[in-house]
């Protein structure tokens, strides 16, 4: 980038200034060019889901910052056990700490592997942290109230496959998949010479942590929320009569949907009659887990091939738990 | 690495951007417009967020106005380096600002419902009944006294606080319910089909956000005919009656009176923990007695 940033901007401004007055002066004016139900469904799922998602990616952004200001790096390291299985329980447990949805998942465990927590209990406090929580067992509870047992067996399933798949992260890959290398020396120096002191430095952090996620989060709500006004559920429903196709079904729906785990779980109680049981617990642990908005989280997280081995690790792990799962139910 | 001076523009245009998020929502919750988006357990906290938003965007400001040139640095956290990926990051956070003030803001209606599906039936079932926990159960127990208040009833009043549940008590014991007086609001749904359209009178039901809505409707008897067109908000006086509806076993309303109302401050409805307790302080509180 050379020095004249403003100049250069200036061509692509224009018409950009033009395009935000053009809507704000012009358009309301003329609102039978919008009156289109479609938009109208469309606004209110983006926003709907976009404001529903505000808290948790500030509460994460603002966490990984006061970690990354406030936290010595050598804290987390003597924290996290050294052998793995103990390490893969703690990692399971963190989410009972830090009850954070899975859009504020991403910059804290970021920030976590940088100050040096191991891959694999990462791995494992992503999967668990969204499903493992007070808050998501109360509202699934709520949802089955009438089969309080589907409540446990979420819980159940989302610790086995998060630590199966620990495991086998741990087993099988030595190698960083991190996109950035990290880089630990160079920011505690001039961070702390920020305006303002150290309060300005963890807001600017919370700032930069915010776009970086926000982009992804906003596409994530532009696929979701198209997806929610466009597709047909009654249509989609056919797909899933065949006895494993409904458990692929509702995993592509948790998918798709990219609800908050604390909302699936009564999404989830209406499909009760039309799906097996197993499904709906495939779901609701699929879910959390992986969703558009977190896969594209993911990748801009880790390196392309390593999230994609990820992804099939949850996926068949997810689809093997809930078939055994369904069962003994 | 951008140099300091780019790096300064780059924070100002996000310390504006995110001056405007916290206005947005200041906004919607100054206009009472939050609930068209979200359920008040969410709302309280999407209200606080405009205050460490504008926080960050004032440091963001200080940072690129008085900071200096030596502390400013994009090493961790990359600032996008070509004005295509510049222009499309700060496109993409203005699409929601755009579609949030340029749009009005309106409820979720029957364009919605078709593509999600009406449910006609609450989720609580005839195989709860043989289960082996129903007789334990404590939602199964929560319909039962709601159902035991709400047959005592000259006319049921379907109070839109705890609509889903009086909904369910209603589906749950239908047979008993049969030909009881009711009285219910919602936004007229209208599906075509091959015998006829059908109508119900329905209402999302919000758990979390407006991605989770379930719209939820109870049919009206298929003799009616309405002309009123979907999505008006209609009063709905009637028996209720049990009949078969593509192959469901599902309560229908034989209207007496259908008036159209004024869409109510809280199109959405919204589950209710205690649903007995809620029912109770609805009707003791006296605006609702001189309703009939």
């Amino acid at each position: 980038m050379t020095s004249f940033f403003p100049l250069k901007i200036l061509p692509l401004l224009v018409p950009a200034v033009f395009l935000i007055v053009l809507g704000i002066v012009w358009l309301p004016e003329h609102p039978e060019l919008l009156e289109n139900a479609y938009i109208h469904s469309f606004k209110t799922a983006f926003i709907g889901i976009l404001l529903e998602a505000m808290p948790f990616v500030l509460l994460g952004a603002l966490l990984s910052s006061l970690l990354r200001v406030f936290v010595p790096d050598e804290w987390i390291s003597r924290w996290i056990p050294r052998r793995p299985v103990p390490a893969i329980l703690f990692g399971c447990l963190l989410g009972i700490l830090f009850p954070v949805c899975e859009c504020g998942m991403i910059p804290l465990v970021r920030r976590l592997m940088q100050k040096g927590m191991p891959l694999y209990v990462a791995i494992v406090f992503i999967l668990s942290g969204p499903i493992l929580n007070p808050v998501v067992y109360g509202a699934t509870l709520t949802a089955f109230r009438t089969h309080p047992w589907l409540a446990y067996a979420r819980m159940g399933l989302a610790f086995a496959v998060a630590a199966a798949v620990g495991l086998i992260i741990y087993a099988t890959v030595t190698k960083s998949p991190l996109r950035l290398s990290i880089r630990r020396e160079s920011g505690e120096a001039h961070q702390l010479s920020a305006r303002g002191g150290r309060l300005v430095s963890v807001l600017v952090h919370t700032s930069d942590e915010f776009f970086e996620m926000g982009k992804y989060l906003i596409i994530g709500c532009v696929l979701t929320a198209g997806i929610q006004t466009f597709m047909d559920h009654g249509s989609l429903e056919a797909i899933g009569g065949m006895p494993l196709g409904s458990y692929l079904f509702m995993m592509g729906l948790a998918f798709v949907l990219s609800l908050c785990s604390t909302s699936d779980a009564f999404v989830a109680a209406t499909f009760l009659h039309t799906f097996p049981s197993g499904s709906l617990l495939a779901f609701m642990v699929l879910g959390p887990m992986l969703d558009f908005k977190n896969s594209l989280m993911m990748l801009s997280l880790f390196k392309t091939r390593f999230a994609f081995y990820l992804f099939f690790l949850i996926f068949s792990a997810v689809f093997i738990g809930s078939v055994l799962a369904s069962f003994w139910l | 690495m951008n140099d300091p001076r780019s790096i300064r523009v780059h924070y100002l245009l996000r310390a504006v951007l995110l001056l405007g998020f916290a206005l947005y929502i200041a906004h919607l919750s100054q206009q009472d417009a939050l609930h068209y988006y979200v359920a008040p357990k969410l709302a309280r906290w999407i209200r606080l967020c405009p205050v460490p938003l504008s926080l960050m965007a004032v440091s963001l400001g200080i940072q690129a106005l008085f900071g200096k040139s030596s502390a400013l640095c994009d090493c961790e956290h990359q600032l996008p380096r070509s004005m295509f990926k510049s222009t499309a990051l700060y496109g993409l956070f203005l699409l929601p600002l755009l579609l949030g003030f340029v749009l009005p803001d309106r409820a979720l209606g029957t364009a919605a419902a078709a593509r999600k599906g009406v449910s006609l039936t609450y989720v609580s079932p005839e195989e709860g009944r043989e289960e082996r926990f129903a007789a334990a159960n404590p939602y199964q127990e929560e319909f039962a006294e709601l159902a035991g208040k709400l047959y005592k009833q000259p006319v049921i009043q379907v109070h839109p606080e705890i609509f889903s549940e009086t909904f369910g008590a209603i589906d749950l014991y239908k047979e008993q319910f049969e030909g009881k007086e009711v009285a219910v609001s919602g936004f007229l749904y209208r599906e075509q089909g091959a015998g006829g359209d059908s109508f119900a009178v329905s209402r999302f039901l919000v758990q979390c956000c407006t991605a989770d809505a379930t719209p939820f409707g109870i049919l009206l008897d298929p003799q009616t005919q309405i002309s009123l067109p979907a999505d008006t908000w209609i009063e709905v006086r009637g028996k209720l009656h049990t009949a078969e509806y593509q192959g469901k076993t599902v309560v229908q309303i034989i209207p007496e009176t259908v008036t159209p109302i004024p869409q109510p401050s809280t199109p959405y409805v919204y589950s209710n923990a205690d649903s007995v307790a809620a029912w109770e302080q609805i009707s003791s509180s006296p605006g609702v007695t001189e309703a009939k």
